[in-house]
């Protein structure tokens, strides 16, 4: 075995402009050592904050695929686009709005009403950089299985790709993080928690500093 | 993309024939370290490089340590002058919050419910943060094995005994409730079949204390905040808007903050009864020449602005370099891999396929263990990167199926580099992290200057010289809280008279008086990565400062 990625310059366009960069850097790395300064679109520079979308045309391909720049690696003759641009949410709801988990059904349908439109075009599926299965996960959510849907949303680093492509405005990462903020307030009630925040508040357990042993 | 400094210096073997040596062994007994704890620090820890170190000229910390690099902005000009804000648009709000990860999240949240209006300003996304990248946890004392004392006593052996105790004891006391508040605004944690929470334990700990969400801890609060944020009504949020400078008012309150935008290159005058920074660490300085796994905007600009205000600060010169950072593919080069895999069990091994420490040691010892395996010619040493193996296949080989069920974000960026983790270890070096010192506060992370707070990384007390996994998210809640809401308390105060920036002709002053160099401007902003030499043969190269895209 030896090591798995070699030093070799590879020639590609970043935003149009022609970029020669080592085989080893990714795509933001690619533009800065080329000289372009980039600072919009980058974030966490580790896969999880999803600022840095990029959409990329690979060497005799047709098709464009949605990636994050900072894991993407580049090869000889891609295009890439950087797709920064505000993707601002349409719905708006608080959680201490719902009354119990009786009403969670009712008021996810009034708050995300376009998500029992879903035309299963697959356009959330294709462009999510994470590969979830969204297009499934937002039928789980009509059909009220809340926690199925917010465990298919684990890897989302909401980078709103799958927002841009859906062609009804579900906005499905926010559908799945509904899901998954429903499901803890309702649900998690850990007891080692609930008997611990007991003890405090009845005073049976305290912190004591040294300087307080000395007193 | 930086790598370790003078690293022609030292030899040691290539990645092949250590890959090699690592393959041919079946069995990695444990090695204790043979060599005194102290003398290991002194001898190979970034700290105690006394080259490093220079005592400030100006300001409330004049004559005290602080790292060369750092001073180095906490002594530059200021960005502005008193007539860019001829004509600058003027907004107005009760607590205004400079920052967009967890703890201004959590500051805002606080700041709004308890009634106030507070625009949120942050100098990339909300959310672009140091937040959204931890993975080991949070800690909070929630096991029957377990105390608040035990928590209390951990994290102030573990700081050296130099943190403030009251700090520490409020911060511990929080813990439990800090979790049931994330609960609360829809986080959810890895729970066993009981429905309790999970914890694992973090080095240099006694009981199993940290609570998780499998290695996305952080993604998975980020991202609960930042819908928490955007969907509450009296919460307005300023993307790429990085504050360049405070206000203060005549009697040195802190009175607001100027915003400069990277949509438009303009100014904008916020005036705030109160000021909340939560800007987060230094780790994109590169101290010492060292990667970093703090996110792009970590350029330390909450200790300038605080600094040229007044606030004092503390524990200029201690910084904690997590062990465990990759080191290749270069790429990826400094990014964090997470203690809880030594904590389920992996160990370190050098290139000649021998472990060499305890692996949950405290986080500074194994990470200059590590530095002098380097160093002596045990580890891994290529033209551009160096280090020593973080044996996941080993630890998958004794817990088939373990890293995709507990480190499924590690195994995913291992296979975008062609590296299956699984079956193969990862080559690591220790990675700047976290600034374990900060802009002093109280028990309401006020800082000295009044109307001025200070929460998270940027804030210094806490974690005295040395930090526990899982201590930097339960402060950056329990104090962006507690922050939140005293900030909220202040708004029945009367209002500023007069808006200044009478600190600016102050330090200028004090500056020139000092002779020091002025053509550095801070807060840096922005780290530069760009090879400029080469860029420059290039016309449309844009140049202007402002002009930071494509």
């Amino acid at each position: 075995m030896s090591r798995p990625l070699s030093e070799t310059q590879v020639s590609l366009t970043i935003n149009g402009r022609p970029i020669s960069a080592p085989q080893s850097l990714s795509v933001i790395q690619a533009l800065w050592y080329a000289g372009y300064p980039r600072v919009k679109g980058v974030g966490c520079l580790e896969g999880v904050c999803g600022s840095c979308r990029v959409m990329v045309r690979r060497k005799g391909s047709t098709e464009l695929s949605m990636e994050l720049g900072c894991q993407l690696l580049i090869e000889e003759g891609m295009d890439v686009f950087f797709a920064v641009f505000d993707t601002p949410s349409h719905h708006h709801y608080q959680l201490s709005d719902i009354q119990s988990s009786w009403n969670v059904q009712t008021y996810f349908q009034s708050i995300f009403p376009e998500a029992e439109q879903c035309r299963h075009c697959h356009g959330c599926n294709a462009a999510c950089p994470q590969d979830i299965d969204v297009e499934t996960a937002v039928d789980l959510a009509v059909k009220g299985h809340f926690k199925e849907c917010g465990d298919l949303f684990i890897n989302c680093v909401m980078c709103d790709l799958c927002m841009t492509s859906c062609p009804e405005f579900i906005e499905p990462n926010h559908v799945g993080l509904f899901a998954r903020r429903v499901s803890a307030y309702f649900d998690t009630r850990p007891s080692n928690l609930i008997n611990r925040l007991e003890a405090i508040r009845s005073g049976q357990m305290q912190v004591i500093t040294d300087d307080e042993e000395n007193d | 993309m930086r790598s370790s400094s003078n690293m022609s210096d030292h030899s040691g073997l290539t990645y092949t024939q250590a890959l090699n040596n690592y393959l041919q062994l079946k069995e990695f007994p444990a090695r204790e370290l043979d060599m005194d704890e102290q003398q290991l620090l002194n001898t190979f820890h970034p700290d105690y490089r006394s080259e490093t170190i220079t005592t400030l000229n100006v300001g409330p910390n004049k004559g005290e340590r602080c790292h060369t690099q750092l001073a180095e902005l906490l002594q530059a000009d200021s960005r502005i002058d008193a007539s860019d804000l001829a004509g600058v648009r003027i907004e107005e709000t009760d607590v205004l919050v400079i920052g967009g990860g967890g703890a201004g999240c959590a500051a805002a949240l606080t700041a709004a419910e308890s009634g106030a209006r507070v625009i949120l300003a942050t100098k990339l996304r909300l959310g672009d943060s140091n937040t959204i990248m931890a993975e080991g946890g949070i800690q909070a004392s929630v096991q029957k094995q377990d105390t608040l004392q035990a928590h209390y006593n951990d994290t102030w052996k573990a700081g050296y005994k130099l943190a403030d105790k009251t700090l520490v004891k409020q911060l511990v006391t929080d813990g439990p409730e800090t979790i049931r508040w994330l609960i609360q605004q829809g986080m959810q944690f890895d729970l066993d079949s009981a429905g309790d929470l999970l914890t694992r334990r973090a080095g240099g700990t006694s009981a199993s204390r940290v609570v998780h969400f499998r290695d996305y801890t952080g993604l998975e609060m980020m991202r609960v905040l930042r819908e928490s944020v955007y969907n509450h009504a009296a919460i307005e949020v300023r993307n790429y808007a990085p504050a360049v400078e405070l206000l203060s008012n005549e009697s040195g309150h802190c009175a607001g903050a100027i915003l400069s935008s990277l949509e438009d290159s303009h100014f904008l005058q916020i005036k705030a009864r109160t000021v909340i920074i939560a800007t987060g660490g230094i780790g994109r300085l590169h101290l010492n020449d060292f990667p970093t796994s703090n996110h792009f905007g970590a350029t330390g600009d909450g200790l300038v602005l605080a600094y040229r205000l007044g606030a004092r600060l503390r524990d200029l010169d201690s910084f904690q370099y997590h062990p465990t950072g990759v080191a290749y593919p270069v790429h990826l080069s400094g990014t964090l891999i997470t203690e809880g895999l030594r904590s389920a069990g992996a160990y370190i091994i050098n290139a000649q396929g021998q472990r060499f420490v305890d692996e949950l040691k405290p986080r500074d010892i194994v990470a200059a263990a590590i530095i002098r395996e380097c160093r002596e010619g045990r580890g891994v040493a290529e033209q551009d990167f160096r280090g020593v193996w973080l044996d996941t296949a080993g630890l998958e080989n004794r817990n088939p199926g373990i890293l995709q069920q507990r480190f499924p974000k590690l195994v995913q960026l291992g296979l975008k580099s062609r590296i299956d983790i699984r079956k193969h270890p990862m080559l690591i070096y220790p990675t700047l992290h976290y600034q374990n010192g900060g802009v002093i506060i109280d028990k309401n992370g006020q800082s000295t200057v009044p109307g001025l707070y200070c929460v998270g990384e940027v804030s210094g007390g806490i974690h005295g010289r040395n930090r526990l996994m899982g201590n930097a998210l339960l402060e950056i809640i329990s104090f962006g809280r507690k922050a939140g809401a005293d900030a909220a308390r202040q708004r029945q105060n009367r209002g500023h008279k007069k808006i200044t920036l009478d600190h600016i002709s102050r330090l200028r002053r004090e500056l020139m008086q000092n002779h020091m160099p002025m053509q550095f401007s801070s807060p840096l902003l922005f780290p530069d990565y760009t090879r400029r030499a080469e860029a420059d043969d290039d016309p449309e190269q844009p140049d202007h400062p402002g002009m930071f895209d494509l």
